[in-house]
């Protein structure tokens, strides 16, 4: 009888929710593993607001326009790639603790990091703590990468950086210092440590080639000063031959526009660093033509399809050309995704990175067929260090003269032993 | 010695009641990762942990004493660079260089405060502000030692202490939480001590306390060292947490965030800028998640706040309590003549009271 009765009771609630959750282990964990299976989530920690947003918008356009790419080719073994973005507001502190919520709360596998400068540090002594794949694309500065103190198994870089810019830009400065007989210069650079280390670095090298350049004078702007005739005077009192700037974005725009003013580049040669970026380029309402300027981006250079392709392609989205930070950022996703080609869509950052040392991608942007991400300091070699002279109207740079790579590897190497790095 | 201990005894209790209340949050700070195990909220909350130590240090200055500093995360930035320093060169251990870096803000404090306690009002605010840019020029100019605008890089090691490894996590956590409580009852116990109101009084009335024999100079040059010394710890656990420190730590932008947290959260009741540093940073996380536009959502809703309610939101609630309690109170006495407590709607009873 008892047997019977308890036989025949309704399901006590236990049981009930005993079976409802057997019931989600059987139907509800496998749409989660699936939905899990189809997309690779990637973050990315970048500026979003601020003084310096298009770092962070012409990045994330370029990393959209390369996921749909890759997507619509049908993927990584059919699972898709989906860009979680998070705005730092150029904070350090925020660039580690977005990265972290990242990683730890929104599932993102991979972390391109479209930081600059300390905020990439940042997000690098993240990933040391919790190791996935991360490629910085867009600090430039040579630390990151060259010192192995710093060293971190699972980052990269793919981006541009310091000492290649130096050796290129004073073997192209004086190569025309040579030709033109320009000797006496002057440089009028930003007055933090980006600016000072740059033009060091210029100087030391444009003299290592060119002995009879002669440093004049120096003037040193604020960073995100607003008026520059103070210093655009100096430099007509000082009458130099030519002038190296570091100036970077809208404090260079200020610059040239002010500089126009003055008629500066009338009787003085112009070379900057930073004007080859086609926002800055189009920024400025009269750029004057034949100032030197280092390659950022450009349609035409390298003169290639895929590259005009990249630069509609990213214009549809973006609304604009792609900066500097956008093809490097496109780069690194095309090395993204043939590292998870290779490992089957394996996510591991341990794997991942075995197979993205000395990878060799051809990509748009190459000087020759392919780029290389090097193994022993995890950089990008073999990209556009070209330099050319401005023309007003688009393209806005041509006559882009590119610099042997080989020369530049050799002097990177002497740079780094003279800094304990080798 | 009926006398003394009719005297002593209220402390004790208040000292007792406060131990007990921080050993029921430090309780409840280490279980919440138990109960919610996702890594996104102890990493919110030990970000909450280094900016909540800013706010209620700063709280000392600003609503304790009545002196509006511009330039509190300097010493914050103080903290998180002496920490971070003597950790990278290896020689010492993490207590040994918290201590010491505790101290070392301490006493840059002592000098900096020294010459701005002399002043009043804005002055003091605008010299505070002065000395914190100078620090924040000293850090990105003395590349060197401080890696200038890039920060310090290379990681802060954190080797194990006692054997407590705080490359976990949890670890991790655990010991921010304890050390936060710690310095909140630490700040706790000034805040009601005669020398706290003592600060009330100067806060009040300076030219009474000082006629009253107070050394005005003295004691608010006191608080000051103190709140820097708070303010340093809460820097310190920012540098663990981010494993570096950074000069964004000492630039004005990050002590005007201090003020917003005590305006949203509130002067008055003693734990009101950590309700407005949960607040800032409840809302920083999830609008940054959402859009960029972050800065037009927060202003909108600290222009709320400001002009809405005119008051942060603990002492909205203290206030919105105190007066219900009145009310009640009123109502179940009602014999004629007896003492009926002021209106609290607006808060006049209990003006310029730390609750």
């Amino acid at each position: 009888m008892g047997t019977n009765s308890v036989s025949g009771r309704a399901p006590s609630r236990r049981q009930v929710l005993g079976g409802l959750a057997a019931g989600a282990a059987i139907t509800g964990f496998p749409h989660i593993a699936g939905a899990q299976a189809k997309a690779i989530r990637v973050g990315m920690p970048t500026i979003l607001s601020g003084r310096v947003a298009i770092l962070g918008t012409s990045s994330r356009a370029a990393v959209q326009l390369a996921f749909r790419q890759i997507n619509e080719a049908g993927g990584i073994g059919g699972r898709t790639l989906e860009l979680v973005d998070r705005d730092s507001k150029g904070r350090p502190d925020e660039a580690a603790k977005v990265t972290r919520d990242l990683i730890n709360n929104d599932g993102c596998e991979i972390i391109i990091d479209g930081e600059a400068s300390s905020g990439a540090f940042a997000v690098h002594e993240v990933i040391r703590d919790l190791p996935v794949l991360c490629l910085h694309t867009c600090s430039e500065t040579s630390s990151l990468s060259a010192d192995p103190k710093l060293h971190v198994k699972t980052a990269f870089r793919c981006a541009r950086q310091g000492i290649h810019d130096a050796v290129a830009g004073s073997t192209y400065a004086a190569r025309i210092a040579k030709q033109k007989g320009l000797k006496r210069w002057m440089t009028c650079s930003p007055d933090y440590a980006y600016g000072r280390d740059n033009t060091a670095e210029f100087l030391e090298f444009a003299k290592l080639f060119e002995p009879s350049i002669e440093t004049v004078d120096q003037v040193w702007p604020k960073l995100f000063a607003p008026d520059y005739t103070e210093s655009i005077t100096k430099i007509l009192q000082t009458k130099p031959q030519a002038v190296y700037s570091a100036l970077w974005g809208g404090d260079l725009v200020a610059f040239i526009e002010q500089s126009n003013l003055y008629r500066l580049f009338a009787n003085v040669a112009m070379f900057s660093g930073g004007l080859g970026d086609p926002p800055v380029l189009t920024a400025i309402k009269q750029l004057p033509p034949g100032l030197n300027t280092a390659y950022r981006y450009n349609r035409t250079y390298p003169a290639k399809p895929a590259n005009t392709a990249f630069a509609d392609g990213f214009a549809k989205i973006a609304g604009h050309e792609p900066t500097n930070w956008a093809w490097q950022t496109y780069l690194g996703c095309l090395f993204v995704a043939e590292a998870l080609k290779r490992t089957g869509g394996r996510t591991e950052g341990a794997k991942l990175a075995s197979e993205l040392k000395g990878m060799a991608v051809a990509a748009p942007f190459a000087v020759g067929e392919t780029i290389t991400m090097r193994d022993s300091d995890h950089t990008i070699v073999g990209y556009p260090v070209a330099w050319g002279r401005t023309v007003p109207k688009a393209p806005f740079v041509e006559d882009f003269s590119d610099v042997d790579w080989g020369k530049i590897v050799e002097l990177e190497t002497q740079w780094k032993k003279g800094k304990g790095y080798a | 010695m009926r006398v003394s201990l009719m005297r002593v005894s209220p402390l004790r209790a208040g000292l007792a009641r406060d131990v007990a209340v921080a050993v029921a949050g430090l309780a409840l700070l280490l279980a919440l990762p138990m109960l919610f195990p996702q890594p996104a909220l102890r990493d919110f909350l030990i970000y909450f942990f280094a900016y909540g130590l800013l706010a209620m240090s700063l709280n000392l200055l600003v609503g304790l004493t009545g002196l509006v500093s511009f330039g509190h995360a300097a010493y914050f930035a103080t903290g998180a660079y002496a920490f971070g320093l003597l950790m990278q060169s290896g020689l010492v251990s993490i207590p040994v260089a918290a201590l010491a870096a505790v101290g070392g803000t301490a006493l840059v404090a002592l000098v900096i405060g020294a010459i701005c306690v002399r002043l009043k009002e804005i002055y003091f605010s605008f010299i505070t502000l002065a000395f914190q840019m100078f620090i924040h020029s000293v850090i990105v100019t003395w590349v060197s030692l401080t890696g200038g605008d890039q920060g310090l890089r290379g990681g802060i090691p954190r080797p194990p202490i006692l054997g407590l490894d705080l490359n976990d996590a949890r670890v991790l956590y655990g010991t921010c939480a304890v050390v936060f409580v710690l310095c909140i009852l630490a700040m706790r116990q000034v805040a009601q001590s005669p020398f706290g109101y003592t600060l009330r009084m100067i806060r009040d009335n300076p030219a009474r306390a000082n006629f009253l024999g107070v050394d005005v100079t003295a004691m608010k040059l006191g608080i000051f060292v103190f709140a820097a010394a708070m303010a340093s710890v809460g820097g310190l656990i920012l540098a663990l947490f981010v494993s570096g420190a950074y000069p964004e730590f000492a630039f004005w932008t990050t002590s005007g965030e201090a003020i917003f947290m005590i305006m949203l959260g509130g002067m008055k009741v003693f734990l009101g800028p950590l309700a407005g540093t949960l607040l800032l940073q409840t809302l920083n996380h999830y609008v940054t998640i959402y859009t960029e536009h972050h800065g037009l959502v927060l202003g909108t809703v600290i222009l709320v706040i400001v002009l809405g309610l005119r008051r942060g939101l603990a002492d909205v609630l203290y206030d919105w309590l105190q007066a219900r309690r009145a009310r009640r109170a009123a109502a179940s006495d009602p014999v004629p003549g007896s003492f009926e407590p002021a209106p609290l709607a607006d808060g006049a009873l209990i003006k310029g009271r730390t609750v």
